[in-house]
């Protein structure tokens, strides 16, 4: 077991800590109160209990894959090559399950199987011959998608009941397995960035890499791990994705990597690296599906629909900023 | 396709060069081979396709090598496809390559019914036989470039409009539907939601919400279920496409209302047979894909031919209301 340091390694007392990271939740919560309130007001069925339920169902694949993205953009890297892993995924897991009639859990392992190979790949290339991540990412973007339309053969494949209920609304609760399964996933990301010593090392390699080198510790292994995290993660968003959508579609998840990037940017996460947050990313999240939610709801029209999200992004990271300079001023009075 | 033409080109230069040693002098034949071609060889045809990462143009392709595999002897065929179904700049990079290749005919599927005038333009004007499939190039810019293009290919808005009658069968005037439209600036999309929406007014049926889902999936389940929702009396939902009439019918059984709303397709896809089949979707038209190439082929053939052909051909749209066997 990794031993988590004290907070006096850093330098800080807990309750100093903790203070900026409240928060920094309140001020997303604000947003994500404020586009509940505007929708309600705007349509007379978007403030029910089906509503915010759906939504959760909805959620899920983009979720696990903006944890994967925040602790990578926190170490300094990017993965542009999620959207296209999820659909190679989520190919190779309705094939195991329609031509090859394998069991549910061995399709799954499939499935998490490509994801985690993919990361891997991401994260061998990046360190070993010191490539941006942002062009090996780019490579297996397309390497992936390539994958994808070769296992299905560029076609849909309906799965069905195949998935059994991992997707599908729990009975009083509403909310599906799936959600469940991200959420756990959000607070394991938080505790593993916060709590333990690789999250420490991930946040250290996103400062300053070549002090965590000089200080003896090796990076590579680290940002190979983060790699193959996300990459794995995505595998796990392409089992989300055919067990809500009952099928699979080797077109799905493409720009989804711009989706979870603005997700966990609008969470505060730096794409400069050394600072950011899981639980942010998911309110991040929420912040986004709300908006493609009460928007189709409300019935706007498709520029209003772009318009309006792409305002509320860069909105929220304006707010984020604001409130990152008044916290630090906070700090040094 | 530039790798295989350099080798085609190779040979050929290598077939000169050996007639010209081993037969000393060389004879008539082998050197005036290139001038030949055009006369004695069979034509090449060019299929130039939307996106080939897509279901729908796969299968138009597949159906045209095919076709070209059981009449080599006819015709050789030279497929390629863009990116994605916007990149028009590649599209028409790609007729400029084909055009400098030389082919005899160039049967498209225009990603643009306006921006690939021009360039088709050149094409004729280099007495190049132009086919105009799937995407009908628009009249007014046609005039405006002076040239004439023939279509063949289906009526998509008859097509709609019938799946729509068979909706509206099922329905009582005043009950409210909505319809999921494609890429609202392709007029494939555009024509479907006219169909859809040409069936629904003859029915006295209330279109509540009309929005995109581009195509996709998994856009179309977000979409309809914020419209089962808003709409909690909706009956129908008309999707222009079968995947997203897939991501429908997740919504509707997501929301709980199976057997309370129906939905339509359109493009009768192999994912859509088991839902058919279910009665979760209650119809979808097929233009007969793997055909849709061929007919354009068949059309560019006989004007190479110098058969004089109707201008324009329509190809069949049938209505699908129970999974093929």
């Amino acid at each position: 077991m990794l031993k988590p340091p004290t907070a006096a390694d850093r330098g800080d007392s807990p309750a100093v800590r903790s203070l900026p990271r409240i928060a920094e939740y309140l001020g997303l919560m604000a947003v994500l109160v404020l586009l509940v309130a505007l929708f309600s007001a705007l349509s007379a069925h978007f403030f029910s209990r089906i509503t915010f339920t759906t939504l959760a169902n909805q959620i899920p694949s983009l979720t696990v894959i903006a944890v994967g993205m925040t602790l990578v953009l926190i170490a300094a890297g990017i993965d542009l090559s999620v959207g296209s892993v999820m659909a190679l995924g989520s190919a190779v897991l309705a094939l195991a399950r329609v031509e090859w009639q394998l069991p549910l859990s061995v399709a799954v392992a499939l499935c998490l199987a490509v994801g985690l190979l993919a990361g891997l790949a991401n994260g061998f290339i990046t360190v070993r011959w010191a490539v941006p991540s942002f062009i090996v990412t780019l490579g297996m973007l397309e390497v992936a998608r390539g994958g994808a339309y070769l296992v299905s053969e560029s076609r849909s494949v309906f799965v069905g009941a195949a998935m059994g209920r991992v997707g599908m609304p729990l009975p009083v609760i509403g909310l599906s397995p799936a959600f469940i399964l991200a959420v756990l996933v959000v607070f394991a990301g938080e505790v593993l960035l916060s709590k333990t010593i690789l999250g420490r090392y991930i946040v250290a390699i996103g400062t300053n890499r070549e002090a965590v080198r000089l200080s003896g510790i090796d990076p590579r292994p680290v940002v190979v791990s983060v790699f193959a995290l996300s990459g794995l993660l995505a595998g796990l968003g392409g089992v989300f994705h055919v067990a809500y959508l009952e099928s699979a579609d080797p077109n799905s998840g493409i720009g989804l990597e711009l989706s979870a990037i603005a997700a966990v940017v609008i969470g505060g996460t730096s794409l400069m690296g050394g600072r950011g947050s899981v639980v942010s990313s998911f309110l991040g999240v929420l912040i986004i599906a709300v908006l493609q939610t009460g928007l189709a709801q409300i019935g706007a029209t498709e520029p209003a629909k772009r318009i309006v999200t792409g305002a509320v992004i860069v909105a929220a990271v304006i707010l984020d900023a604001y409130r990152h300079t008044l916290g630090n001023r906070r700090e040094h009075d | 396709m530039h790798p295989g033409s350099r080798s085609h080109t190779g040979a050929l230069l290598l077939a000169v060069a050996a007639a010209l040693i081993f037969s000393g002098c060389g004879t008539e034949r082998e050197p005036s081979r290139g001038t030949r071609r055009s006369a004695a060889e069979p034509p090449r045809i060019a299929l130039i396709m939307k996106s080939l990462a897509n279901e729908f143009f796969v299968t138009m392709a597949e159906g045209a090598k095919a076709h070209q595999a059981a009449n080599s002897g006819t015709y050789t065929l030279l497929v390629n496809g863009i990116r994605n179904e916007s990149d028009l700049a590649q599209q028409v990079a790609l007729v400029e390559q084909m055009m400098a290749q030389g082919v005899d005919a160039i049967v498209i599927a225009p990603a643009d019914s306006r921006a690939l005038v021009p360039v088709l333009g050149k094409a004729l004007r280099r007495k190049i036989v132009v086919v105009n499939i799937d995407n009908k190039l628009d009249e007014s810019t046609l005039q405006q470039v002076g040239i004439d293009i023939p279509f063949v290919g289906p009526d998509n808005r008859a097509g709609a409009r019938t799946v729509g009658a068979t909706l509206a069968k099922r329905l009582q005037r005043t009950d409210k539907v909505a319809i999921l439209e494609g890429i609202p600036t392709a007029f494939n999309a555009h024509q479907r939601r006219l169909g859809f929406e040409d069936s629904m007014r003859g029915a006295g049926i209330d279109v509540v919400a009309v929005q995109s889902a581009h195509w996709e999936q998994d856009e179309a389940n977000t979409v309809a279920a914020a419209i089962l929702r808003e709409h909690p009396d909706l009956k129908a939902i008309l999707a222009s496409n079968d995947n997203m009439a897939l991501g429908a019918a997740t919504a509707v059984r997501q929301a709980d209302k199976t057997g309370q709303v129906y939905v339509v397709g359109f493009d009768n896809i192999p994912a859509v047979h088991q839902l058919l089949q279910d009665g979760r979707v209650l119809a979808t038209a097929d233009q007969h894909a793997d055909r849709l190439a061929v007919y354009g082929i068949e059309y560019a053939l006989k004007i190479l031919r110098g058969e004089t052909q109707p201008h324009d051909t329509q190809t069949p749209v049938d209505l699908i209301t129970t999974a093929p066997h």
